[in-house]
């Protein structure tokens, strides 16, 4: 039978308090000393950046070179269909709201049946024919403007909208709700560090790149997050973000290249 | 003026009016055509530079020996000619590249241009295994073509990638990349933004830019 489990209300209750703590601790930079206008808590992101990379240093790296060196293949891509089946009903719930019927349907089928394996094997033709949704997308949808850009202790770099939208994910996610045995409650207590882990793994050589081989770790990371962000809204829906795109600046630059 | 002599100069003038009306009604469809071969052959000039480039890559991972020093040589002739780094230069520095001084310049070209060459002979083994599919190429204003295509590992170790080239087409001159997209995040906008980081922190000195890339170059 499926009941509220004490551990997924306790997180869900927490999220929001200390996202909105988050946001009142950030303190605004001088205009002088922005890199970017779109980060005005530049100073404050800095700090938080700094935390981020020493979890990284002294916990992730060293777990996700060890997840790499000791888990086979096989393993890893059962993990990794894991922790995407764990994500559909987000993207079903997100999906209905913005009107994408089509990938609501196609991602609630490919929950339920692979709920016969628990994600851990899929069973379905086309893996990739989901469009993985959030509620920052559905934000997006709905022409809420992006807002500033947050680096978040642990979690990473946001915007205030997808941040937004990540409360409201684990906050709407009935996976959060269920409680059906010990075997599940263990997977979705280990599934947050664990699929850092494996992300920090299946990105190892580029994360590495940004962190060890760049002049500003910091202003890469933000670029590299606001491109990619961008990429995935444009996408599925089909609305420009607040920052350029790399087609407009790159157009501007030849029309007057001197 | 006579009322004849005006009414001629009126029908001269309407007879020229009409000449040129019907020669530009005459050029317009020969415009037209133009505009579609112009975009056909920005695509194969696009198209040909990459192929190009990609059989000299496969070409040099072939013969690869392991020396660095050949390997920086292949490297530095295969981005000599199928990149344009002066404009990869100007791109990068962003608004600042007008405030520069011309030794300020030259030394930042001289200096990315080290830095883009260390950095591919660094990861060239990388490379190895991989297959480039061209998927479709797009023109992007009247002086760029992008083309999309896929990395793909013949081992099926690694997960396929999505690659696009930013390439320059100008009417005059041979075609060559710009910039490198992969998964949707364009290389040379990254390193822009990294760079005017760089320099707004250091008080928009341009010269802070290039001893920042220096020391990185020289860091182990």
């Amino acid at each position: 039978m499926f009941a509220l489990s004490k551990c997924s209300l306790n997180r869900i209750s927490v999220a929001p308090f200390a996202a909105i703590l988050l946001l009142a601790a950030c303190s605004s930079v001088p205009d002088a000393e922005k890199t970017d206008a779109r980060d005005p808590y530049e100073g404050s992101n800095r700090k938080a950046f700094a935390f981020n990379m020493g979890l990284d240093t002294h916990i992730l790296e060293p777990a996700a070179n060890g997840y790499r060196n000791v888990m086979p293949p096989v393993g890893r891509r059962a993990i990794d269909s894991h922790i995407d089946w764990t994500g559909l009903p987000a993207t079903t719930f997100n999906s209905t709201l913005q009107g994408r019927f089509e990938n609501a349907g196609l991602s609630a089928v490919h929950f339920i049946v692979n709920s016969l394996t628990l994600g851990l094997v899929d069973l379905t033709e086309d893996p990739k024919a989901v469009k993985s949704q959030d509620f920052g997308q559905t934000l997006a949808s709905f022409d809420v403007p992006e807002g500033n850009y947050l680096m978040v202790p642990v979690l990473g770099p946001n915007t205030s909208r997808s941040l937004t939208g990540r409360v409201v994910d684990s906050v709407t996610n009935p996976m959060a709700f269920l409680k059906a045995g010990d075997a599940i409650q263990t997977l979705q207590t280990l599934r947050p560090p664990v699929a850092a882990v494996s992300t920090r793994a299946n990105l190892f050589k580029a994360f590495n790149d940004v962190k060890y081989n760049s002049l500003d770790p910091y202003s890469r990371t933000r670029s590299l997050y606001y491109q990619r962000r961008a990429a995935r809204i444009n996408a599925m829906v089909g609305k420009p973000t607040n920052n350029r795109t790399a087609d407009d600046q790159f157009e501007s630059f030849l029309e007057d290249p001197k | 003026m006579t009322r004849k002599s005006q009414i001629g100069i009126l029908t001269a003038d309407l007879r020229a009016w009409i000449r040129s009306g019907f020669v530009c009604l005459c050029l317009l469809p020969l415009f037209l055509t133009t505009l579609p071969a112009r975009a056909s052959d920005q695509i194969t000039a696009a198209n040909n530079v990459i192929t190009s480039m990609i059989s000299e890559v496969e070409t040099y991972l072939e013969t690869d020996p392991g020396d660095i020093e050949k390997r920086t040589e292949n490297i530095t002739k295969l981005l000599d000619t199928h990149f344009d780094l002066p404009a990869i230069a100007r791109f990068s520095a962003g608004p600042y590249w007008r405030a520069a001084n011309e030794q300020e310049r030259v030394d930042y070209v001289q200096t990315m241009r080290d830095v883009v060459v260390d950095t591919v002979v660094r990861n060239f083994d990388q490379l190895s295994g991989l297959r480039f599919t061209t998927i479709d190429s797009q023109v992007k204003g009247d002086k760029m073509v992008l083309v999309r295509g896929t990395f793909n590992d013949s081992t099926g170790k690694r997960p396929p990638v999505s690659v696009g080239w930013r390439v320059i087409t100008p009417a005059m001159a041979p075609a060559k990349v710009l910039d490198v997209e992969i998964e949707n995040i364009s290389m040379l906008v990254t390193q822009k933004q990294e760079n005017i980081t760089i320099i707004r922190q250091n008080e928009g000195r341009f010269s802070a830019l290039i001893e920042a890339m220096r020391k990185r170059q020289q860091a182990p």
